[in-house]
């Protein structure tokens, strides 16, 4: 016979307000079964704890249920006054009387009604509870960074100074990311590159960080403490140990005619390229799309100079193996291109440019050495105008959020276009100008204030050539919506930030939620912002959502403590909520049988097959095993078994259906 | 079937295999399963447009199975519904050889079962245009029409599982309806308890059945259950793409594939 006490908690008012606390204990208190009921200001108090712990002690009981909030946040805390009493803590329930009675109703005798039904099904299902033992898991104390821009070096470097090991792998041939492309950084003007490239080369010198560039992440398997992750080293087609970075074969390779990725498509670089000459590691590699020698299978000019015959040619992708415990995502973002938009010439006007283009040409070690020239004909542009919000908080266009760096950029754009082009014009139609941050709002005056920049309030819907000009068509709406018309020699767009093409083929490959653009999901958009849905892997920078470098840096630090906390412990403890399969005495074995639809079903590759043999060693039968340092206790294979043979523990079909009954019948 | 009852005896004769599942001449002008284990019962085979039974029904039971290694005369429906079981391990190379008779009525011998996949993916799994014609008058039912539809033609049923002993799917050790710890699904036979069986077997053959009606016609008060099934196959051809038993194992419905369109959840 079950002894079970419940205990109901006022939560200060914010359950007794609504529910009639006293009534649901004693109401409670009458169900067969239960042993003592009582009701509390604080349950989760020390002398509400000791309430349990005593009750506990003194009347033997052999389960519990705490009726108070939502089990996210105090279910630990009363699992452990329970395991201090003695009982097994997986014998306590919580009934959520707060977010799921008296906070979404009114007070009235129904509420309390439905707190009395929300205590008798966690009476009822804790009946069929069983003592279940925590899962201890082994931690590997290595960490796979995905993506060298700025958040994935500041993770990395945070992590390896720990004393930990981490393998950093980027998609591109070079570290640097983004933010090596820009020119100056707001609210500051230093020089982008100056303050990144010595933290490139500290990745790149530090004996706690493997560095893979020009790899992707093939496929992921494990969990936290134990991922088995198979990364894709593209080839480079050269030995990387024997190339010495000496340059000739970039020098001397005749295809030079191809829009750099890291320019923008606004410089030309060669087949065999070093994406920028701070590159790290670097070290060319071929670009076998646009590669002479592939395309018509002669050429090897690169290979004829080399001084140290380091051109591989016949070099294979290779797949590595590695073994990690955790993973920090830092894969970053792109920008939407003109020709998202028709308004603005669907990007045919070679003078229409992105905010990244114009870093490009702001650059001093960018196509124009740092000197503003227009795309189409290298002159300096008389007028200016920057468009904020191109795509951006825009539902029509699909992208209801702001982007939320380009305000300030563009603040940076024209005072950058009014210190190098002296008697210039710019202007920047904007919706609102968002400048929170330190410094920013004093940045953005001063590009108002001091550099003279004309700031239109008011949106931009269309710009056409005309004699060699843009001109832009726009609205004034600070003076009742005067139409105002701007003949513009070049136009920038800051266009929407959105996620990395292939964002959600990384997101399934890691088994990691996504939001509606794409931008991968924090756990908890307050108290949980570099975390992920799934243990062990966080977040770092604009893969999450847009992020100025500041946020990035200071999310990849947040992450890399998270990880550097996981990796000081030996082994993780684990919820015994697991999936396990039936076992049954001979000749059946188990009801399962074998058909393994739950092993294709299963997210996180959890599901073995079992071998049962008879003493000869013969196969009797082949049946499905869950391996509990997998499974996460999602319950899609219990959904998928048509045999019910796998129930998951604690929630297990038997409790399900007496919860279900106990709702449905009368008392 | 001269080239059936033939190769038969031959496979018989030579132990290839032990027993050999084909159709035979039943009571009042019906078939019925006929196993050969030894080669003069191999004249007693026939094969007409009576045979419509699913055969591959049996080639899970324990039964047969124990003689040792199985060959069975499989039509389409026959060989799609060995291939799912293929895929879902309950039979192999090892344990089944096929004897394909075409829709032309040839017989084909296939040397293992990628071959029968091979052949079995020339046909797509279409639903013939009398009863999708009744689809599309179950669709356009308001709710309260469809509701009392299928009452009205489940409440006869007084689940003799029939049309789950025809079924080649349903070869699970236990059935849902029979786990009773607890009992989800209702034994006794009330509407209710009807619906609820019905609807849970459709759900199970969702993405599995190959739509060969051997429920219905097994179903000896001819209750239109394959409705309930044919329904599931369009809906899931609907959302996640056409569908073709296949050895790979990408199953339908427990398989994740990027292009799967998941509208029903936007």
């Amino acid at each position: 016979m079950s002894k079970i006490g419940v205990f109901v908690c006022h939560c200060g008012e914010n359950i007794s307000a609504t529910v009639d606390c006293a009534k649901v204990a004693e109401t409670a208190g009458n169900y067969d079964g239960v042993a003592f009921s009582v009701d509390y200001k604080y349950m989760c108090s020390d002398p509400g704890q000791n309430l349990i712990k005593s009750a506990i002690k003194e009347k033997g009981l052999t389960g519990v249920v705490v009726a108070s909030c939502s089990p996210r946040m105090h279910e630990p805390t009363f699992r452990k006054a329970c395991a201090e009493a003695g009982l097994n803590p997986f014998m306590c329930e919580m009934a959520n009387l707060r977010e799921h009675c008296s906070w979404v109703h009114e007070k009235g005798e129904a509420t309390t009604e439905k707190a009395i039904d929300l205590v008798r099904i966690l009476v009822e299902k804790v009946k069929y509870n069983h003592s279940l033992n925590e899962i201890k898991v082994p931690v590997t104390k290595t960490a796979l960074v995905i993506g060298g821009g700025i958040a994935g070096i500041q993770a990395s470097l945070d992590i390896a100074n720990t004393g930990h090991k981490v393998i950093l792998i980027e998609k591109d041939p070079s570290i640097g990311g983004h933010m090596s492309q820009l020119s100056e950084t707001f609210p500051t003007l230093d020089c982008s590159q100056c303050i990144l490239t010595p933290r490139m080369v500290e990745v790149a010198q530090h004996p706690n960080i493997t560095l893979y560039t020009y790899a992707e992440l093939e496929s992921l398997e494990g969990f936290i403490g134990n991922f088995k992750a198979k990364i894709r080293r593209k080839s480079k087609s050269i030995d990387e140990k024997l190339c010495t970075g000496c340059g000739q074969c970039t020098t001397k390779c005749p295809v030079k005619k191809i829009p750099s990725e890291f320019n923008e498509g606004l410089g030309k670089r060669t087949a065999i390229y070093v994406p920028f000459p701070q590159a790290v590691p670097n070290k060319p590699v071929i670009d076998r799309i646009n590669c002479t020698y592939y395309i018509k299978g002669k050429c090897k000019v690169c290979e004829i100079v080399c001084p140290t015959k380091a051109i591989r040619f016949d070099q294979e992708d290779q797949i590595m193996e590695v073994e990690v415990g955790a993973i920090v995502i830092a894969t970053g973002f792109t920008v939407k291109q003109p020709d998202f938009f028709p308004e603005y010439g669907y990007g045919k006007y070679p003078d229409v440019i992105t905010g990244l283009q114009f870093e490009r040409l702001a650059s001093a070690s960018g196509p124009t050495l740092g000197e503003i020239r227009r795309p189409s004909d290298d002159k300096v542009p008389e007028k200016i105008v920057f468009l904020a919000c191109a795509g951006s908080r825009d539902p029509a266009k699909g992208i209801p959020y702001c982007s939320k760096i380009c305000c300030m950029y563009i603040a940076k754009h024209a005072m950058l276009y009014q210190h190098k082009v002296h008697g210039g014009k710019s202007y920047v139609f904007y919706m609102d100008i968002r400048a929170g941050g330190k410094q920013y709002e004093e940045f953005v005056r001063r590009a108002i204030e001091d550099d003279g920049v004309n700031y239109v309030r008011g949106r931009v819907s269309r710009i056409y050539e005309k004699n060699g000009k843009l001109i832009v068509n726009g609205v004034d709406t600070l003076l009742n919506a005067m139409p105002v018309e701007i003949e513009a020699d070049m136009v920038v767009l800051a266009t929407a930030g959105i996620a990395n093409e292939g964002a959600e083929e990384l997101a399934q490959k890691l088994h990691i939620s996504y939001d509606p653009y794409k931008f991968f999901a924090e756990a908890h958009p307050k108290l949980k912002p570099v975390e992920t849905n799934t243990a062990g892997i966080f977040l770092a920078g604009a893969c999450q959502a847009p992020r100025d470098i500041p946020e990035s840096v200071a999310m990849a630090s947040g992450a890399a403590v998270k990880v550097a906390g996981l990796f000081s412990q030996d082994e993780l403890t684990r919820e015994p909520i697991i999936a396990v399969v039936n076992r049954q005495a001979p000749p059946v074995y188990s009801s399962c049988v074998g058909c393994f639809l739950c092993v294709s079903a299963c997210p996180y590759q959890a599901i073995e097959k079992e071998e049962i043999k008879n003493r000869n060693g013969e196969l009797i039968k082949l049946i499905a095993k869950v391996n509990p340092g997998l499974c996460q206790g999602c319950g899609t294979c219990v959904a998928f078994c048509r045999t019910k043979s796998i129930d998951i523990q604690g929630y297990t079909h038997e409790q399900m259906y007496t919860e279900v009954m106990a709702l449905l019948n009368e008392y | 079937m001269v080239d059936l009852i033939k190769r038969a005896k031959e496979l018989i004769e030579t132990s290839v295999v032990k027993v050999l599942i084909g159709y035979e001449q039943g009571t009042a002008n019906k078939t019925r399963a006929l196993f050969v284990e030894k080669a003069d019962d191999a004249d007693r085979l026939i094969f007409d447009s009576r045979c419509v039974q699913n055969l591959a029904a049996y080639v899970t039971k324990k039964e047969v199975k124990e003689k040792g290694k199985m060959a069975i005369a499989a039509t389409l429906p026959v060989m799609r519904s060995i291939i799912q079981l293929a895929s879902e391990f309950q039979v192999n190379d090892n344990n089944l050889l096929v004897l394909g008779i075409t829709p032309e009525s040839k017989l084909i011998e296939f040397a293992n079962l990628v071959e029968v996949e091979t052949f079995v993916h020339k046909y797509e799994i279409e639903i013939d245009a009398r009863n999708k014609e009744m689809l599309d008058k179950l669709e356009k039912m308001t709710q309260a029409e469809r509701w009392k539809f299928w009452m009205d033609e489940l409440s006869p049923c007084f689940k003799c599982y029939a049309c789950r002993a025809a079924c080649p799917m349903c070869y699970c050790s236990r059935c849902t309806v029979d786990f009773n710890q607890p009992q989800w699904i209702p034994v006794p036979s009330h509407e209710l308890g009807n619906l609820e069986w019905h609807i849970m077997r459709a759900i199970h053959l969702t993405g599995r059945c190959i739509d060969c009606d051997a429920c219905y016609n097994a179903c000896p008060l001819s209750i239109p259950i394959n409705l309930l099934t044919k329904k599931m196959l369009a809906d899931a051809k609907e959302h996640f793409g056409a569908y073709q038993p296949s050895l790979k194992g990408d199953h339908l419905m427990s398989t994740y594939k990027p292009d799967d369109k998941e509208n029903f959840i936007q």
